[in-house]
């Protein structure tokens, strides 16, 4: 039972386990990290952009106009690139290709911030080298105008050239076009061309003037490059790239997190499955609880009923069970009353039968004497008297000796006289039986008494002597024993039980010690026999109830039941010993008054015995 | 005294007072011998005849019954009485089966009845010794046929009673059921009857009457009783007034019975061919019926099977 709950427990938490991870699996694409994480590359992509604006304006502007914005920029993009690189949403680490790809772009942009410093550093400075060129380019072109000679065509060709020059500088300074400085490099030939013809003067302002338009030239194709070279470092396909390689692991990484989401949805399925399985095995149980519970209330319904009709038949039972027990104890007494009657019927019909029987003999003896006492009175009043002759008193006397001599008178009457002692002995013998019996029975004496055990032991032997008979020799020793409190028609039922018992264990011969003795508060009392002895088995059970060692329907079973409650209602304690074949000894201890109330045997539930019998 | 020789009586006593009375009361009447004990009587018997044994039941170390048990087989001839103090049934059955005594005197006895008792005993056992005496040698005597053996009348209340004792003793004897006394003077007028088997009482009358009647009158007549009734009042009166041959206690124990009955055969054998044995088994004297039982009216129809018997016999 333990080993089945503890893994039950274990499969749950396994279950929940797998749940747990499958979860964690499915939650591994985070969509707010990824917002944020693309959000973070359009705001660098988008600051890239304004940055290049911001530079691009440059040139329309004076640097100096946008380096507060650029410096803003600057801050920004670092800002943006530090949350790309390290902050919570960094992209750094998460995939090789990512990686490279990032890297590449951080090297980009960091050149390219190198090259903007640079540009803005050398920018600032050319920018004012232009200026100046620029600005000297017309103070060059008006010496250059002053030093020429020649017709009007010329010089107005010279001023138109000039002129041309100048826009084309300015144009070229400002917004340089691809065919500015093909033209300008025209024009110049041009005026080269013109310088030929001219003065010294005209050709050293013309040089110059071309020397203004070559470093304007120059300059601004410094800037130029430079310009170009900053915007031409490829930091928007970088970027892409580094987003389209953040966007590949994601799509990985979502690939991954929906194959999870499908062992999920597989084990959701199953666990519901597992789910509905105990849900139809509990919902069963609940209807089997449901149809025990409907039992239950029924059967609550129903049980006081039943309750009070077992208790009723519980108490008729045990009525029944009263009666027949009283019924029992009373029919066991019934029975060794009769075995009890039978005996002393017996020892009072032997000494009743000669006595009846002599006192007839003497009743017919007494005639005959009669006759012959009739017969010798009437010989000697013949004698006596005158009247009779000699021969008729000689006739009387001869027939009265002849009667006597018949009678042999003598004789009988030793025999009367021996007669008559032996039914004075019978009739002794029944009286003393009778006085036994009384004295056995205690019926005229009251249930608690002084007595002396070794009375009571005299009477039960007198009692049971017919049952001794059979060469059965009884050993009394008595001790000088105080008189005990006691119930004496108990007791004597008590020694005559076990006296029974001990003369029914001998065979054919053999002794019963009855022996007595003083204790302290108390007397003992040993009842031992030379008989058959009893087994264990049987001695263990002999004080039982209906145990029985007689063949059926020839004890109760009760008889030593009977000796051990008495005993035991006396305060008394009642031990055997028994070895097979040797014989058996019981003791009883009595004590010498009884406990706190004058009534010996409150617990004997039955009456207790009128006249005391013994157990069969 | 005109006998040539009294008859010798053995009165056995543990209480020597009862046999100083004896010896009184009978003193000149019989040669009497006296023992205390079983043991005593039997030594005695080893060495004298007598005609009849007096013996008490309830002794140390033999009882009654064993002494009249082991004297029938020292001497069969001697009537055998058993004077007892208290009926013990065991030892009543006992008594008829093994002892096959002639009379049960309780204590305390009339001395008149005990006088009447023995001079019948005397003159039974002279009789059977006379007999003996006649027959010499062949007392053993071979089985006779089947149709020769006497029929066997069962009267029970149970109509089982019969079939189940047929069986028990085989095709060889005829058994007659009847389940009244009526029935069974029917059966015992038309065949020829040697054994009657009966319980103790028929349709609640008790059969005493009958048994005795016929035992008056028909003494060839053996009497086994089957009862499970068995008290020791009845089977006394059984034995004093219809000296029932054996007395057999239900459950049936088919060997117990089949000897019971086969036995019982072979003595009215013996007595029908010597009727002087008839003495033996001669019984008191019923006293009369009320007019209410129907025996009353039997009594005289069983008297009138004398003829019948006369005839058979």
């Amino acid at each position: 039972m333990k080993i089945r709950q503890i893994l039950l427990v274990l499969l749950a938490a396994v279950a929940i386990g797998v749940l747990a991870f499958l979860l964690f699996k499915t939650q591994s694409v985070d969509t707010n990290l990824h917002q944020l994480r693309l959000a973070n590359i359009r705001a660098v992509d988008n600051l890239d952009v304004d940055y290049n604006r911001n530079v691009m304006q440059v040139r329309t502007t004076s640097l100096g106009d946008t380096t507060d914005d650029r410096g803003e920029l600057t801050r920004r993009i670092g800002d943006a690139l530090n949350e790309i690189d390290q902050g919570p949403a960094a992209l750094h680490g998460l995939d090789p290709e990512l990686d490279q790809a990032l890297a590449t772009f951080l090297d980009t942009i960091q050149d390219k911030f190198e090259l903007s410093f640079d540009f803005e550093a050398r920018g600032t400075l050319l920018t004012q080298r232009l200026i100046n060129s620029l600005d000297s380019i017309p103070v060059h072109a008006d010496a250059t105008l002053a030093a020429v000679s020649g017709s009007a065509e010329v010089r107005e060709r010279l001023g138109d050239l000039l002129r041309q020059i100048k826009a084309e500088a300015i144009t070229f300074a400002l917004t340089p076009t691809p065919v500015n400085q093909p033209v300008l490099a025209e024009r110049l030939t041009e005026l080269d061309g013109i310088a030929e013809q001219q003065s010294s003067a005209f050709r050293e302002a013309a040089q110059r003037l071309r020397a203004g338009v070559d470093e304007v030239l120059g300059d601004k194709t410094e800037l130029m490059n430079k310009l170009n070279n900053f915007l031409g470092r490829p930091t928007g396909p970088q970027l892409q790239a580094v987003e389209q390689a953040y966007l590949n692991w994601h799509e990985r990484q979502v690939a991954v997190a929906n194959q999870y989401r499908l062992w999920l949805v597989a084990y959701a399925a199953i666990l519901l499955l597992g789910l509905g399985w105990l849900g139809i095995r509990l919902s069963r149980s609940y209807r089997e609880l449901d149809q025990a519970n409907a039992g239950l209330q029924h059967a609550n319904e129903t049980l006081e009923a039943q309750v009070a009709t077992r208790t009723q038949d519980l108490s008729q039972a045990l009525d029944h069970l009263r009666a027949s027990q009283a019924q029992l104890i009373q029919s066991e007494k019934m029975a060794s009353l009769g075995q009890m009657v039978a005996g002393v019927a017996h020892e009072i019909n032997t000494p009743l039968g000669y006595a009846r029987s002599n006192a007839e003999i003497v009743r017919s003896s007494l005639a005959d004497f009669r006759a012959l006492c009739d017969a010798q009175t009437r010989a000697l009043t013949l004698m006596v008297g005158d009247s009779a002759s000699d021969e008729e008193v000689a006739q009387a006397l001869s027939q009265a000796q002849a009667l006597g001599e018949s009678l042999n008178a003598e004789e009988l009457g030793a025999d009367l006289d021996n007669l008559l002692a032996d039914t004075d002995h019978g009739l002794q013998q029944i009286s003393e039986l009778v006085g036994g019996l009384k004295d056995f029975s205690r019926v005229d004496r009251s249930r608690t008494d002084l007595f002396n055990v070794n009375d009571g032991l005299d009477s039960a032997l007198k009692i049971c002597n017919n049952q001794l008979k059979h060469g059965i020799e009884v050993v009394r020793s008595y001790g000088q024993l105080p008189q005990i409190e006691c119930s004496p028609s108990q007791l004597n039922q008590v020694f005559l039980n076990l006296l029974t018992n001990a003369a029914q264990a001998i065979d054919s011969s053999g002794k019963i010690f009855v022996h007595t003795a003083p204790e302290n508060d108390g007397v003992a009392i040993r009842i031992m026999d030379t008989g058959s002895g009893m087994p264990e088995d049987v001695r263990e059970r002999i004080f039982e109830p209906f145990f029985t060692t007689k063949p059926v329907g020839k004890g109760t079973g009760l008889g030593l039941s009977i000796v051990f409650r008495i005993i035991e209602d006396h305060g008394g304690r009642i031990q055997v010993r028994s070895a097979l074949g040797k014989g058996s000894e019981f003791v009883i201890h009595l004590p010498l008054k009884q406990q706190g109330s004058s009534n010996v045997a409150p617990a004997t539930e039955p009456p207790p015995p009128e006249a005391a019998v013994a157990a069969a | 005294m005109n006998q040539p020789a009294k008859a010798r009586v053995l009165f056995v006593d543990d209480e020597p007072r009862v046999l100083t009375t004896m010896r009184i009361l009978f003193r000149g009447q019989y040669e009497m011998f006296f023992a205390e004990s079983g043991q005593a009587a039997l030594e005695l018997l080893k060495s004298q005849a007598v005609d009849v044994i007096v013996s008490d039941q309830r002794m140390p170390g033999m009882t009654g019954i064993e002494l009249l048990r082991a004297a029938r087989e020292l001497n069969a001839n001697a009537m055998r009485i058993l004077l007892t103090g208290y009926s013990d049934l065991n030892a009543i059955i006992g008594s008829i089966n093994e002892g096959e005594i002639f009379r049960f005197v309780n204590k305390p006895w009339s001395n008149e009845d005990l006088t009447t008792t023995l001079q019948r005993a005397v003159s039974a056992a002279r009789a059977s010794r006379a007999a003996a005496a006649r027959a010499g040698g062949q007392t053993q005597q071979t089985p006779p046929a089947a149709e020769q053996i006497a029929g066997v009348l069962v009267l029970d209340d149970d109509p089982q009673v019969p079939s189940k004792i047929q069986s028990v003793l085989g095709s060889d004897y005829r058994v007659f059921g009847a389940r009244s006394m009526e029935e069974a003077v029917g059966v015992l007028e038309r065949e020829q009857i040697g054994v009657v088997v009966s319980d103790t009482r028929v349709q609640d009358h008790p059969i005493i009457n009958l048994i005795g009647t016929l035992k008056q009158h028909h003494p060839e007549l053996v009497s086994v009783i089957l009862t499970e009734r068995a008290d020791a009042g009845s089977a006394i009166e059984l034995i004093n007034q219809g000296q029932i041959y054996r007395f057999v206690t239900k459950p049936i124990l088919d060997s117990q019975c089949k000897i019971a009955v086969t036995s019982a055969v072979r003595q009215h054998q013996r007595l029908t061919q010597n009727p002087e044995l008839t003495q033996r088994y001669e019984v008191e004297r019923t006293p009369p019926p009320p007019p209410s039982s129907p025996a009353a009216g039997l009594s005289e129809r069983v008297k009138s099977l004398r003829s019948w018997v006369k005839r058979w016999v």
